[in-house]
């Protein structure tokens, strides 16, 4: 086995410990780093397989912006006697979904693993109507919001 | 091989965020949740990258999920932010939607 493929074993492994570690953790601001941690370790297995557009999208989007708005959440509601929020009875169904999944996974024979590169200028000549017609969605969503929120405020 | 390894992670970290999001007692952790939720949903998407005739329709459907989802979180955040300032309160027990108390 290569050194990248241990290094994406190891990364998936720290990716699913941490997940596990958002869940447990008693406090919610340390819930919310782990999570970080999940996703930037997501990111990082795209950087891994030479993608790095999307490492960048995740890392900027997701960790930068989105992320640090939930720290900002988890700190400014944080519980002064935080609790294990828990309910084991749940682990039950999803053991079970676990287990129908990674025999539908492993159900499939020939599956390729040799990871190719992508390249953002081909996405911006192959779909610039679609960007742009994307970037609109994203300010009209942005713009219900803003409405939604000072509609509240009155 | 290693799709296997990335489907099985993407998998596990999915039903993770699921236990955690039955489980929360506050919006923010429902919020963790749903973040962990789209990591798993972007390590799925992990396979569509070894295809080489696919690549830039499996960066454009990335593209696609990444920001979508991004604008979702986002209408969540502010959601959030409104039920805490309308009833001093960010806990799932004070949560109702369509006359059902969840």
């Amino acid at each position: 086995m290569d050194t990248v493929s241990l290094a994406l074993i190891a990364m998936c492994c720290f990716a699913v410990l941490t997940a596990f570690a958002a869940l447990f953790t008693k406090d919610t601001f340390y819930s919310a780093l782990y999570m970080s941690i999940t996703l930037v370790t997501i990111a990082g297995i795209y950087a891994l397989n030479n993608i790095q557009p999307v490492f960048v999208l995740i890392t900027f989007i997701f960790v930068g912006a989105i992320g640090a708005v939930t720290f900002a959440l988890a700190a400014m509601y944080r519980d002064p006697r935080p609790k294990i929020q828990v309910d084991f009875v749940w682990f039950i169904p999803a053991i079970i979904t676990f287990g129908a999944i990674f025999n539908a996974i492993f159900g499939f024979k020939n599956v390729s693993s040799a990871f190719t590169g992508s390249e953002v200028s081909a996405f911006v000549e192959k779909y610039a109507v679609f960007a742009l017609f994307f970037f609109a969605l994203a300010i009209l969503l942005m713009l219900s919001v803003v409405k939604f929120v000072r509609r509240e405020e009155v | 091989m290693m799709v296997y390894v990335t489907l099985v992670t993407s998998a596990a970290i999915l039903l993770i965020a699921y236990v955690m999001a039955m489980s929360s007692k506050e919006l923010v952790r429902l919020l963790i949740s749903l973040e962990l939720m789209f990591g798993a949903v972007f390590l799925a998407l992990m396979p569509l990258f070894t295809i080489p005739n696919l690549t830039t329709q499996a960066f454009s459907i990335a593209v696609l999920t990444i920001f979508t989802s991004g604008g979702e979180l986002m209408i969540l955040i502010a959601a959030m932010v409104t039920f805490s300032k309308k009833f001093r309160s960010i806990s799932t027990d004070d949560v109702v939607a369509g006359g059902d108390r969840l």
